[in-house]
């Protein structure tokens, strides 16, 4: 229990230092504080990586991987841009039909994860390339657009909008941790075996952990249209690594069965800003990637240098 | 059993070239073989590096800019001159080197996920590659690869073929002849028992972890002499293409299981199919969603994992 703690605290640890460097940075540079307007535009641009990561630490909270985020995400902003255009009706219906084809496109990974007995980096590397097929075919050219009603509620430029989903996120996980479905996960990610011999239905918890992983790519890409107002069928690319990224900087084992969605979600919120900061910082964006991976790596050997003194003191 | 994966990944070979020199005449002529040799090279090259580190149960997602990386030295230090070629290669392999032997050092002593090293690696050297070329707009950045390393896609029997064959001698004694390979087998099959028997687990790992970085700087080479100049995001098809290959080619993604011969094959499948796709004129999206199809069918035929029960 204390070590799944201060897994989930590491992810909160790198938040909190982000965000102390990101008012220094960006005090220092503006000589004011950040308006609210700065906050909202963070709060927007980090919407789409948090509902990714929150997928894919389910996944990786069973032992798999998902790479196949960027083909969902790539499918549903195709779809998002390219359908959800008409009236307000009309807009949230397909709004529904895009969630719902998210959690299918999962669904598929979960079958031939759990049933197929594929390694899901393969099952999932595979699927990605359909659905960035799938992508290309619905919007071959980057364009469409989303009606300014939808972007109101969603992604609103003028209110925080995006706080009642980013909590609704939380408290979705907050209250899908307690479940008997939430129990299994972190089960089969602790040992499978084990898990089936207790009578855990190992293979379904999978197929709907897929499915999931899947409906938040989608809820990823509906965001993600309404904050560049725009799609392009290759949108999902960049977040199958930075979701990896997230939710190993939210302290989410790779090994499966420690962590918690909500460290990815602070990950993934640490992510943004350190963009942000190196903006603010005047270095020059050509080099952004090379802090971003420096900051990758220096997370998570913090994180192993922090168990180590842990095990240290305990055996002491 | 890895013997027998060597030969479904040969027979899917001859299957998708057998399908293709069906449905489109000429297509597994000598000619048009030749370029999809040549093609498949370049994946086979990463693929090499990839499969060494699978091999211990890791990855390598540091391959893409590590190329580009790698391809974008050798035209910088050599300016396109012959006199200096020489320097640029192993210049351009040293910087391989060096990024896979750090890659090496955190998995095995800073015990960092490999996914996480290598992605975060991966990230340092696209902001190194593209801040130092100042996106490729500097002012050697413009030159050309040296003739001679162009010259080697020329004549009837292109001298990479033969390049790609020594890979493939390298690999296979390496793996299967010397007390070496029998190391790296150990260690993927149980990295505990390996150590308890005596096998430097950790040097090992950081060896194949600087080979898989030098053979993503070998095919960096290779391409940029394909193509004579590099650009930016030359390796980033790469990344899964390696990966695909390796795992087509009969290599078990846990570790322990595959041979190189394996790898050659599934190269040549998977360029063998694009370029049926490409010869077939389907558009790209068509494209994408048969080739991750074909993955699929690969997998079930012979990737799958053992049944629980």
């Amino acid at each position: 229990m204390r070590e799944a703690l201060r897994r989930a605290s590491l992810g909160y640890l790198v938040l909190a230092a982000t965000v102390v460097a990101y008012l220094v940075v960006y005090t220092s540079r503006l000589g004011r504080f950040p308006t609210s307007f700065d906050y909202l535009s963070i709060l927007n641009t980090t919407l789409p990586l948090v509902f990714v990561a929150i997928g894919q630490s389910l996944v990786v909270l069973t032992g798999g991987i998902d790479l196949s985020v960027g083909g969902i995400v790539s499918v549903c902003v195709a779809v998002t841009a390219s359908r959800v255009t008409g009236g307000v009706l009309s807009s949230y219906t397909w709004i529904v039909v895009i969630i719902a084809m998210g959690a299918a496109c999962g669904a598929v990974n979960g079958l031939i994860v759990a049933y197929g007995r594929i390694a899901p980096i393969l099952t999932t590397l595979a699927t990605l390339s359909i659905f960035s097929g799938l992508a290309l075919w619905v919007l071959p050219v980057p364009g469409g657009s989303i009606p300014p009603e939808v972007r109101l509620v969603l992604t609103n430029p003028g209110t925080p909008t995006g706080l009642i989903w980013l909590g609704l996120a939380v408290v979705g996980w907050l209250v899908l941790r307690r479940t008997r479905f939430g129990m299994r996960v972190y089960a089969v990610g602790s040992d499978e075996s084990s898990a089936r011999a207790v009578g855990v239905p190992a293979a379904a918890v999978k197929l709907k952990v897929y499915a999931l992983s899947g409906l938040c790519s989608a809820l990823a890409a509906v965001f993600y249209v309404s904050t560049t107002t725009a799609g392009d069928a290759n949108a999902g690319n960049p977040f199958i690594l930075t979701s990896i990224a997230s939710v190993v900087v939210g302290g989410v084992a790779f090994s499966g069965g420690r962590g918690s969605a909500l460290g990815a979600v602070a990950g993934a919120v640490a992510l943004t800003l350190v963009i942000d900061i190196l903006f603010f910082s005047g270095i020059d964006p050509l080099y952004q990637s090379l802090f971003q991976g420096l900051f990758l790596v220096v997370a998570v050997l913090l994180g192993t240098v922090a168990a180590l003194v842990a095990r240290r003191r305990r055996l002491a | 059993m890895s013997t027998r994966r060597v030969l479904y990944a040969l027979a899917g070979t001859v299957a998708v070239l057998l399908i293709g020199a069906i449905l489109h005449p000429g297509f597994a002529s000598w000619s048009s073989l030749r370029v999809m040799l040549v093609v498949a090279s370049f994946t086979g090259f990463v693929a090499a590096g990839q499969m060494l580190v699978v091999l211990v149960g890791g990855i390598d997602l540091s391959i893409p800019w590590v190329l580009n990386g790698a391809a974008i030295v050798l035209t910088t230090s050599s300016l396109g001159q012959t006199s200096r070629a020489p320097l640029a290669i192993v210049l351009a392999l040293g910087v391989g080197a060096l990024v896979g032997l750090g890659n090496g050092m955190g998995v095995a002593w800073l015990g960092v996920p490999a996914v996480v090293m290598t992605l975060g690696m991966n990230g340092v050297m696209q902001g190194l590659t593209l801040g130092l070329s100042k996106g490729l707009t500097c002012a050697s950045c413009g030159s050309y690869a040296p003739a001679p390393l162009r010259g080697l896609f020329d004549g009837a029997l292109p001298a990479q073929l033969f390049l790609w064959a020594g890979v493939g001698l390298f690999m296979t004694v390496l793996l299967t002849l010397t007390t070496f390979g029998r190391r790296v087998y150990a260690v993927g099959v149980n990295p505990r028992a390996a150590f308890l028997s005596g096998v430097g687990v950790r040097g090992v790992t950081v060896a194949l972890y600087t080979l898989s970085g030098v053979f993503a700087a070998l095919a960096g080479i290779a391409l940029v002499a394909y193509g004579g100049q590099p650009s930016l995001g030359l390796g980033d098809p790469y990344l899964f293409e390696s990966i695909a290959a390796v795992v087509v080619g009969g290599v078990s993604i846990l570790g322990g299981r595959g041979h190189y011969l394996g790898v050659i094959a599934g190269s040549l499948t998977l360029v063998a199919v694009t370029t049926f796709l490409q010869a077939q004129r389907v558009p790209e999206y068509g494209r994408l969603m048969i080739y991750g199809l074909v993955i699929l069918t690969i997998l079930f035929a012979y990737g799958r994992e053992k049944a629980h029960d």
